[in-house]
């Protein structure tokens, strides 16, 4: 008996957190057999080659030249840097298109997203619609777009001359590097709003309505509703949508591949473009890989200004 | 001291294993995909086993037709061997960036591609393919013109599989006489431009910005005595050429700005509509140009694009045939190239999808009696100049690109777009 309780008294405090932590740890490593397959997998196609991209970087790597492989220590990333190259102005015309275009496709996004946040009629209809844009693929749309902007057969200039507007003759793409430009900023306006739009909504919604009726019973008007109550509210939301937009931007390829195949001369260039170029055209694997590093560092530089930017106030 | 369970070691252990197991498998598939992809062939396939081939190609429509009926006829007469078509995308780049995958990745399939003649050089520095002349296949067959675009360093690596030369398509009934000289031609395009008002080019032509514009740019560079050579671009007779362009859209107002965005297609659609008086393009427009439907039936003469010196000049730029060198079916795939130069196969060719000949045997009665416009194609292709054969020839045709687009934009002058795109080539070419 004495034995029994003495057994119980040492026994019983001790043993249900030993045998908690003993199943705690095993079923951490549980977890960690059950997540190593993916995080192999994921090891394997994007760390690696990420890692095998910033080698190749230090090199000259050209791959119709299998014999000329060397190493070259920062030569690609002068070439970067460098104007003789073109990259430069590469470089100058993605920050300037993403500067341009992220606030007014967000800003756009933001309104449609009010619009719709409202009680009106046919807010279903409207919401269904605006998704189909965004559901085109990138490329598809471009081209529906350079169709539409042949001076000679395209829809744009025909509907300005049908109503004797400005315009009408125009060769939009390739013979300016604004209207170019234009031409870009338009047919990328016109995919990516609907997921600004509805990425917003989802934020608005989310937001208590008893906020709203308090503001109205202060006596906030809309305007100090919208700054005090819905902007800073919607700020998780809305860094969603920045950091995405800012990225996509950052690395628009497909729209100036179809619309412009980057001209007139060089004046729609983009990294993303320029990279495509030395990658699959030239076959150079070292100034594209050096490329694609300058590319992953800016957009990371981006996402952590987003976050300290638009982290919520404690 | 009491026993540690001996589940617990084996608790510890799973984990381990596990991970392992995991490791093995993940390591396992990524090892069989490179496996799947690579592939070298050890051993050659006599041509008199049964076996089957891969053709890789571009072909649509016309042409795709009359590469089935080849290759039907050439099954027929070789019943061991089975060509398996595999199609390319139908755009050059697209189908280039294929290709180079497939050799890059050392795969012994396609053993047979249909590439176009700026790619060998660039394929046969870099060892994946081989010379045909080894194997029997005689340059010699070849129109010269045609020998000298699949030729690198002295031997045959491509045996063009059909000739395509761009010159320039007037309209009989405006001109009377095809132009002899860049001057004339532009003096006939102002002169067809105000007796006719429905048209609405002078000259219309591919200023896309693509290698169909440096193909144009070539015919225009022979025209003033220059040339495509890398390390000597800015050149008095470039200089006359890029000066050219840009004077027929700002200063003869011949060819609309339009044109920047113009393709094949376009210039083809602009001509055979009638709204065009004189045209760059290739061949394939002859078979178009009297087709039902055509505005331009019977008014129409293909001649080569008017020089300085009235030679004339024509831009030779085609498909042709290159063998995988990771091929295990060589004999077989020399039989097939074989087959495809053979000038019975090429009138075919030539009949059904219009593909002028590569091969000078193939020039007779038999091909005059069923197209006689080859006879004007043939005058045409006297004049050709091969694009330069350079394994950088896609560097160096990107950076002629830029320039061009420059220009036509009018955002560069010609001097100075000249001067810095010779630059460029200079260092390429160190």
């Amino acid at each position: 008996m004495t034995s029994t309780s003495t057994a119980i008294r040492r026994v019983t405090p001790s043993t249900p957190p030993r045998r908690w932590g003993r199943r705690s740890a095993s079923g951490k490593r549980l977890g960690y057999v059950l997540v190593s397959p993916a995080v192999l997998v994921l090891l394997a196609i994007t760390g690696f080659p990420l890692v095998y991209n910033i080698w190749n970087s230090f090199h000259y790597f050209d791959l119709l030249n299998p014999t000329s492989h060397r190493f070259v220590g920062l030569e690609n990333y002068r070439q970067v840097f460098s104007n003789q190259t073109g990259l430069g102005p590469a470089i100058e015309h993605t920050i300037g298109y993403t500067a341009v275009s992220v606030p007014i496709e967000v800003g756009l996004g933001l309104g449609i997203a009010l619009l719709l946040n409202r009680p009106i009629r046919g807010r279903g209809v409207a919401r269904s619609l605006l998704l189909l844009p965004w559901a085109v693929p990138t490329v598809i749309s471009a081209t529906v777009w350079k169709t539409m902007l042949d001076p000679q057969t395209g829809g744009v200039d025909y509907v300005l001359s049908l109503l004797h507007l400005p315009g009408a003759h125009t060769t939009w793409l390739n013979t300016s590097s604004l209207l170019s430009w234009v031409a870009i900023l338009f047919a990328d306006t016109w995919q990516v709003v609907p997921f600004a739009a509805i990425i917003l909504l989802a934020g608005l919604q989310g937001i208590p309505r008893e906020l709203y009726e308090a503001a109205t019973v202060d006596g906030a008007g809309a305007w100090r509703t919208f700054w005090r109550i819905t902007l800073p509210l919607l700020r998780p939301a809305l860094l969603v949508v920045l950091v995405f937009r800012t990225l996509s931007a950052l690395m628009i390829f497909d729209i100036i591949y179809a619309l412009t195949g980057s001209g007139p001369g060089t004046s729609t260039s983009t990294l993303a473009y320029v990279d495509w170029n030395s990658f699959l055209v030239n076959g150079n694997f070292g100034l594209g890989g050096a490329i694609s590093v300058v590319m992953v560092a800016i957009a990371l530089i981006v996402a952590a200004a987003y976050r300290l930017i638009l982290r919520p106030k404690a | 001291m009491r026993p540690r369970p001996r589940h617990v070691f084996s608790r510890a252990r799973r984990p381990k294993n596990a991970l392992s197991v995991s490791a093995a498998l993940v390591l396992a598939v990524a090892l069989s995909a490179c496996g799947s992809s690579g592939g070298s062939s050890g051993s050659q396939i006599s041509a008199s086993t049964k076996q089957t081939i891969v053709f890789a190609t571009t072909g649509l429509g016309a042409e795709a037709q009359a590469t089935a009926a080849e290759i039907k006829a050439f099954e027929k007469v070789h019943p061991n061997i089975t060509v398996k078509v595999q199609q390319l995308a139908s755009t050059s780049n697209d189908a280039y960036q294929q290709v180079v995958h497939y050799f890059e990745a050392g795969d012994a399939v396609p053993d047979v591609v249909d590439a176009d003649t700026a790619w060998p050089a660039s394929f046969a520095r870099a060892n994946w393919i081989l010379p045909l002349s080894s194997d029997g296949i005689s340059p010699g067959v070849l129109l010269p013109k045609a020998r000298a675009s699949g030729t690198y360093q002295g031997k045959l690596y491509a045996a063009m599989w059909y000739f395509n030369a761009e010159g320039l398509y007037y309209r009989t009934d405006l001109v009377k006489q095809p132009p002899k000289t860049p001057q004339q031609l532009v003096t006939d395009a102002e002169s067809a431009l105000k007796a006719d008002p429905h048209l609405r080019e002078g000259l219309a032509l591919e200023g896309m910005k693509y290698e169909g514009f440096v193909t144009v740019f070539i015919d225009l560079m022979g025209a003033f005595g220059g040339g495509l050579n890398p390390a000597h671009f800015d050149t008095p007779g470039n200089l006359k050429a890029l000066e050219f362009l840009h004077s027929l859209v700002y200063q003869y107002k011949v060819t609309p700005q339009a044109v920047a965005g113009w393709s094949e297609q376009n210039v083809q659609d602009a001509f055979v509509s009638g709204q065009a008086a004189f045209a760059t393009n290739w061949p394939y427009l002859q078979s178009l140009v009297n087709a039902k439907g055509s505005a331009v039936i019977d008014k129409t003469g293909f001649v080569p694009f008017p020089s300085d010196n009235g030679a004339g000049v024509a831009t030779v730029a085609s498909d042709a045939l290159v063998i995988n060198a990771k091929s295990a079916h060589r004999a077989a795939d020399v039989d097939f190239v074989k087959w495809m130069l053979n000038p019975g196969q090429q009138i075919n060719r030539a009949v059904t999808s219009g593909d002028p000949p590569s091969v000078a045997a193939a020039y007779t009665s038999a091909l005059f009696s069923k197209a006689p416009y080859f006879r004007a194609d043939l005058n045409v292709f006297k004049a050709g100049v091969p694009r330069l054969v350079s394994p950088d020839y896609l560097q160096i045709s990107t950076d002629v690109q830029n320039m061009l687009s420059s220009v036509l934009a009018n955002q560069t002058a010609p001097a100075q777009a000249l001067s810095q795109t010779a630059a460029e080539l200079a260092s390429l070419s160190k």
